[in-house]
């Protein structure tokens, strides 16, 4: 990619994550009712009118939209996200989120890797089989596979694997009280298991189907048909020849998808109670805490945006056409 | 290497292998023709149950008749749930919703979509620019969060259901179908029905929508499929009319009563994902079907 091509993809990702953020701004002035309601939550009822026009001045509720929309994004500049109500304690948004992102991050990097291991395997087998019995029946299972809620299947996992065989937890992130050293992490990796399983689960439909279709399109390229001809072994053509250029379709369109996938992770958490960005979402839908959940939502804007970064910036390394062009 | 690799009747066959196309096009075309026939015959099972609860229901879902949470057996197949109604009834007047949402949704967000396409594939003004802005957009913000973010200031309810999704759906529809109208934009008889002087309108009716018909047909579907599993999370959330019977709140309340954890997730639990299961599979199997139909052609 050259540097004006560059320049140009970074500028719509920008322009991406304003309107996110515009959308957290004027989502609640479209809404019926009180703006300060929002804020404040249901404590308004309780309060004299005195308090109200001061909380009003307080938040810049008084002031012109478009005034209200500038120092809106100003906070934005110096992070801030706003209070949450419900951790009233004094932790803001952006502390709660920071708190948990790294639970998300966990499950989802782990998950997304092996998704895309197995379901992109599984692909290339099948296409090599095209047509044949194993084909059909892996096409079959992952179509179902696909079509199951991934949330329900949590919630089938946790009675058999945690209640009935006792094998892992059935949710939270740890165990309480936490163990240290080196016992910490197996806790924390043993409490992991069952998510990762269940959002695996979840994304080796997208990636089998893109793998499938990739490689069934190199396998009848002309260089293909050369390789055989050259007299290579099966085995070579397949994973020398055939894998390395289906590999580019597959690294595109996999993060294209995964990043939209990325919300999935707020259901699976939920089940799971695990301490992530996800759950925190659903709290925040369950006690109407809409800064948190604006806070989320950005968060999870922003994981897309860096997922596309990251396939602009790795593609050059993958295919080295490109990486002629950039000098 | 080894020798034998190289030598002749092995390329021999292996060029008979990569030539006998005919058998694994033959076998996909079996297949899309099988997945067509059986995606339909599930959709019309569920239909029916979706046209006629009153009577093939045991129960009124919403009343109380029992003890709850029952196993099942007696006077209940799937046993009761947390409040002491009729799994079973629940389960039956829940394929309305879930079909009903799916439909509707796909109407407007089809709808949307074809205009949004037609336009901004065969115009190229600043409209169709802003199309296309709205739709790459809409495409990269993530789905789930935009969705129960929007609903929770929306507040709960089939309505703002419906009115979400339509919201976030329509884009995917619309930049394939401009993409299809790109590719027949300059086909010999749209650019003779052009120089013939047809009205703008009436060459976008007559002549470029049926071009990309199949396109429109496959994501309608493809659209109905997403929402139903996109309502059953929503409800799964506490997002939906909790008052209606959705599959999405049926396991809604499961999670709430905890009551997954104990054996009745076998009877509350298991049929309800595998009734979504269902309904989402026929349609994405019908989807399939006619994407491989229209591709042979």
């Amino acid at each position: 990619m050259s540097g004006k091509q560059f320049l140009r993809r970074a500028f719509e990702y920008v322009l991406t994550f304003f309107a996110a953020i515009s959308i957290n701004f004027f989502l609640p002035k479209a809404m019926p009712g009180d703006p300060l309601a929002l804020i404040a939550g249901d404590a308004i009822r309780q309060m004299g009118s005195e308090k109200i026009t001061e909380l009003r001045q307080a938040y810049g509720l008084d002031l012109p939209l478009g005034q209200q929309y500038l120092v809106y994004l100003g906070n934005l500049l110096r992070g801030e996200l706003g209070y949450s109500y419900r951790y009233s304690g004094g932790q803001s948004v952006l502390e709660v989120i920071l708190d948990r992102l790294g639970w998300t991050l966990l499950l989802v990097v782990a998950s997304l890797i092996l998704a895309t291991l197995i379901g992109s395997t599984l692909g290339a087998w099948a296409a090599w089989h095209r047509g044949q019995a194993r084909d059909l029946g892996l096409l079959t299972i992952l179509f179902t596979l696909r079509s199951m809620p991934p949330f329900w299947l949590a919630m089938i996992i946790i009675p058999l694997f945690a209640i009935r065989w006792q094998l892992f937890p059935s949710g939270d992130s740890y165990s309480i009280p936490r163990p240290v050293g080196i016992q910490g992490f197996l806790d924390v990796l043993h409490h992991a298991i069952l998510p990762i399983l269940v959002l695996t689960l979840a994304y080796i439909p997208t990636a089998f189907a893109i793998m499938r279709s990739a490689m069934l399109s190199v396998l009848r390229a002309d260089f293909i048909r050369t390789a055989r001809a050259k007299g290579l072994r099966e085995r070579d053509v397949r994973l020398r020849h055939a894998m390395r250029n289906a590999i580019l379709p597959l690294i595109t369109l996999v993060t294209l998808d995964f990043g939209q996938m990325l919300g999935g992770v707020t259901l699976i958490e939920t089940v799971f109670n695990y301490r992530g960005i996800g759950s925190m979402m659903y709290e925040a839908v369950k006690s109407r805490d809409y800064p948190l959940l604006q806070g989320g939502f950005l968060i999870f804007t922003l994981g897309v945006l860096v997922i596309n970064l990251m396939t602009d910036w790795l593609y050059p390394y993958l295919d080295p056409r490109l990486k002629e062009t950039r000098a | 290497m080894s020798e034998a690799s190289r030598a002749h009747p092995r390329y021999f066959l292996l060029q008979l292998r990569s030539n006998s196309r005919i058998s694994p096009l033959a076998a996909s075309r079996r297949l899309s023709l099988a997945a067509g026939i059986f995606g339909t015959s599930i959709l019309a099972l569920l239909a029916i149950l979706a046209l006629a609860p009153q009577t093939l229901a045991p129960y009124d879902p919403t009343e109380i008749i029992g003890k709850p949470l029952q196993p099942p057996g007696g006077k209940f197949p799937l046993g009761t749930n947390d409040i002491g109604q009729d799994l079973l009834s629940e389960l039956i007047w829940g394929t309305r919703n879930s079909l009903f949402i799916g439909l509707i949704v796909a109407l407007i967000a089809i709808a949307i979509g074809t205009v949004a396409g037609l336009i901004s594939g065969f115009t190229s003004g600043p409209v169709s620019k802003l199309f296309l802005r709205l739709v790459d957009l809409t495409l990269v913000l993530p789905f789930l969060p935009l969705i129960i973010l929007i609903s929770a200031y929306m507040g709960p309810g089939q309505r703002n259901i419906i009115l979400v999704l339509s919201l976030v759906s329509w884009a995917a529809p619309a930049r394939l179908i401009r993409s299809g109208v790109l590719s027949i934009k300059n086909e010999a008889y749209i650019e003779a029905t052009r120089a013939l002087g047809g009205s703008w309108l009436r060459l976008l009716v007559s002549h470029v929508l049926p071009g990309v018909r199949s396109i429109v047909l496959v994501q309608f579907v493809l659209v109905a499929s997403a929402s139903i599993l996109a309502e059953a999370s929503l409800s799964f959330l506490g997002l939906g009319d909790v008052s209606a019977k959705s599959w999405g709140a049926m396991l809604y309340f499961a999670r709430a009563s905890g009551a997954f954890l104990g054996d009745s997730w076998r009877w509350w639990v298991l049929p309800t994902g595998l009734m979504i299961t269902l309904a989402v599979l026929s349609l994405v199997l019908i989807g399939y079907s006619l994407e491989n139909t229209k591709s042979e052609r």
